[in-house]
């Protein structure tokens, strides 16, 4: 059967053979590297394709379709296009923090990648503390937009990068708490063991009505998170052209574009690992047949296909709903989900303490 | 009661955002519904929607007849001078002198289909054209006379 | 030479360089980003050294809070944006003394102290000893201590809504100087 993990197995048996054990780390350091970095590259041309597709249909039009068949080749055009653009810096901004900044929201994004498990024993980096990890690193985010938005030198830039800013850092409270109902009935912080822990069937499933509320609250927060519409306050093309990134063009907006995709994508990932069982199939109980019938089809399929799934529903919400005002954003975060997913974490633990979850 | 005002509002909210996701959810998975028109390759199927419009036109019948009086009411009504009416005196066979057109200019350039001539003409003398390919390489040749050369007006026309 | 050593060493020095431009630049937002760079790479040492819950921890509370606190008021207060003014050299002169004091105190400390050898690729603590020690109740245990800041950050965050929450005007028809008192902002009485 077709495994990841097989193929990673029989690469380090084989570099092992041959060199010494500090050339064989160097060289898959480096081989992670190029895939990790090819993969986002793949990732941004499918998730751009696929955004435009689904805003097409969702209003009524029919989105890319001249470039290749069915439009399938409108990204790589694209793509195309932003690498011959001349990359501006404009006239008094700070030219350090300036280009600095796209490269940091990249560079995080990469960081957020290492403890995801894609498949069945096929992980960059197997850490102790996986979700803990991702909450750190993923706050960091807010710093690479704060910077592009003051670097700029640029009031809509600024505004963008301060309502951002504002947003991030009050939706990270009720993201962490909905992935801390997980972590409470997981008992662990390890993605592997998170993904292990639903082998008899996934915690959406099995966690009852507060589960799912911390389902829906996760999902409402990282799209505030990753500053998609409805709460895209912080580049709102109607009101301030395009906040953080106004003044970026080329490759160093592709970046901040790619970074945004590829975020959205890891918040997915988070949330398919957390709620819906990773890469983890679908298992009822103790239904011995169905669940050998589930285990053929590959792991990373489930994954890729739960994560494609999540991402898509954060694209209906942005093809479907109007731009929340600051006012409204913040009450929506500080009068309703920080208090929901307060009580509800409570719920969470006594269904734990009192083993209620099957 | 503030608790159950604020659980309400809550689903309030839940049904309002699904009765959205559910229309948007209709048409991602309806292609049929989608409106989008590819023009140049479907130029001989093309459908456009009823009241586009397009420029303004004079219908005429087959014996070279319209139903213009030469009032000057559309020139009246338009608001940025695009129609100009060039009225002439016909001798009817009473030896009657009557008001008719000569020439009904009509300047696209200017034109912004507002309809308002349509509306204002008394005797349904011009409607609005649904033809939109305008382009043409001389400025000139979008200043067009409306009536044919050699008609008059119909029978019982006033 | 080893390759666990080179990483240990260019941590250091993108520790300690973020740390020299952070205080030597007159830009104040730049000096933000470098004191950033600095905390993510005292991170990247207790990664280096396998303490992963001490690394995340330093990176949610020190680099995801802390510097996005400094930022936010970098940006709220005003002229922000232009170069700080040239320190005196007196001053400057004292800072530096002040900063080889402390220095050379550290390093009297680190010299007197008594290092314990660990084993090659020894793990730091795990997260469930982390919290068994935090909330523990016998030997060792920071239960008490874990309680009494928790119910400290609610006194201040019970004050923080006290002193943003808007009183309703007096509804008292008063003086006109007392409306005035009132429409301009008293809000805490």
């Amino acid at each position: 059967m077709f495994s990841l993990s097989g193929i990673t197995t029989a690469l380090h048996d084989w570099l092992s053979g041959r060199f010494s054990e500090a050339w064989v780390m160097l060289i898959e350091m480096l081989l992670a590297g190029i895939a990790v970095i090819s993969f986002f590259a793949i990732l941004g041309l499918v998730l751009v394709l696929m955004e435009r597709k689904v805003s097409a249909w969702m209003q009524i039009r029919l989105g890319p379709n001249r470039v290749g068949p069915k439009g399938m080749l409108q990204s790589f055009a694209d793509t195309l296009k932003l690498l011959v653009k001349e990359g501006m810096t404009p006239n008094g901004a700070d030219k350090l923090l300036f280009n600095m900044a796209p490269v940091m929201a990249m560079v995080i994004a990469m960081l957020l990648m290492a403890p995801i498990a894609f498949a069945k024993d096929f992980q960059l980096w197997d850490i102790n503390i996986g979700v803990l990890y991702i909450s750190a690193v993923s706050s960091l985010s807010v710093i690479s937009i704060l910077m592009a938005g003051w670097a700029s030198n640029n009031k809509y830039s600024l505004l963008g990068a301060m309502r951002s800013g504002a947003q991030i850092v009050s939706y990270e409270l009720s993201a962490g708490l909905a992935i801390l109902t997980i972590v409470v009935l997981s008992g662990s912080l390890n993605m592997n063991d998170i993904v292990m822990a639903q082998e008899n069937g996934w915690w959406i499933f099995k966690g009852h009505i507060p589960v799912i509320i911390a389902f829906v609250i996760f999902i409402i927060a990282v799209t505030a998170e990753t500053n998609r519409a409805p709460f895209d306050l912080a580049e709102a093309e109607s009101e301030l052209t395009a906040g953080f990134h106004t003044e970026y063009s080329g490759m160093k907006f592709a970046l901040f574009f790619l970074a945004e995709y590829v975020n959205v994508f890891i918040v997915c990932a988070i949330g398919a690992t957390l709620f819906l069982g990773g890469w983890m199939p679908f298992h009822i109980g103790n239904w011995d047949g169905f669940n050998r019938v589930m285990d053929f089809i590959p792991s990373s399929i489930w994954f890729l296909g739960k994560t494609f799934l999540l991402i898509f529903l954060i694209m209906w919400f942005r093809w479907s709903f109007p731009r929340l005002r600051i006012d409204q954003l913040l009450n929506l975060e500080w009068k309703y989900l920080l208090p929901i997913s307060m009580v509800n974490i409570l719920l969470v633990a006594a269904i734990a303490i009192l083993g209620w979850h099957f | 009661m503030f608790l159950a005002r604020y659980i309400k509002s809550i689903f309030q909210a839940v049904r309002s955002l699904w009765i959205g996701m559910r229309r948007t959810g209709y048409y991602f998975s309806h292609h049929k519904e989608i409106i989008t028109q590819q023009y140049p390759d479907n130029r001989e199927t093309l459908q456009l929607p009823e009241r586009f419009k397009g420029e303004v036109v004079m219908p005429h019948n087959e014996q070279n007849e319209h139903r213009c009086t030469g009032c000057t009411a559309c020139e009246l009504a338009c608001p940025n001078g695009t129609i100009k009416v060039i009225t002439k005196f016909d001798i009817t066979p009473e030896g009657k002198k009557k008001k008719a057109i000569d020439k009904l200019v009509y300047h696209l350039e200017l034109c912004t289909m507002c309809n308002l001539c349509v509306v204002a003409c008394p005797s349904d003398a011009i409607v609005m054209a649904q033809t939109f390919e305008h382009s043409v390489f001389d400025r000139n040749q979008l200043t067009k006379i409306l009536n044919n050369p050699g008609s008059k007006i119909m029978e019982g026309v006033e | 030479m080893g390759a666990s050593t080179i990483i240990f060493y260019l941590l250091a020095a993108i520790t300690l360089g973020s740390a020299l431009l952070s205080v030597s630049t007159r830009n104040i937002f730049r000096a933000a980003i470098y004191l950033l760079f600095t905390l993510i790479g005292i991170a990247g040492i207790y990664f280096w050294m396998a303490y992963d819950f001490i690394a995340a921890v330093q990176i949610i509370v020190y680099a995801g809070g802390i510097s996005v606190l400094i930022i936010f008021s970098i940006f709220l207060t005003q002229q922000a944006g232009e170069l700080l003014p040239v320190q005196h050299t007196r001053r400057k002169l004292f800072s530096f003394l002040a900063a080889v004091i402390a220095f050379i105190l550290i390093i009297m400390q680190l010299i007197d102290y008594a290092f314990v050898p660990v084993g090659q690729g020894s793990e730091g603590p795990t997260v469930m000893e982390i919290g068994q020690a935090m909330m523990g109740l016998g030997v060792g245990g920071y239960a008490l201590a874990f309680e009494v800041i928790s119910i400290l950050l609610l006194a201040a965050m019970v004050a923080c809504i006290v002193i943003a929450i808007r009183q309703k005007p007096d509804p008292l028809p008063a003086e006109e100087t007392d409306t005035i008192t009132i429409e301009s902002g008293n809000t805490w009485n």
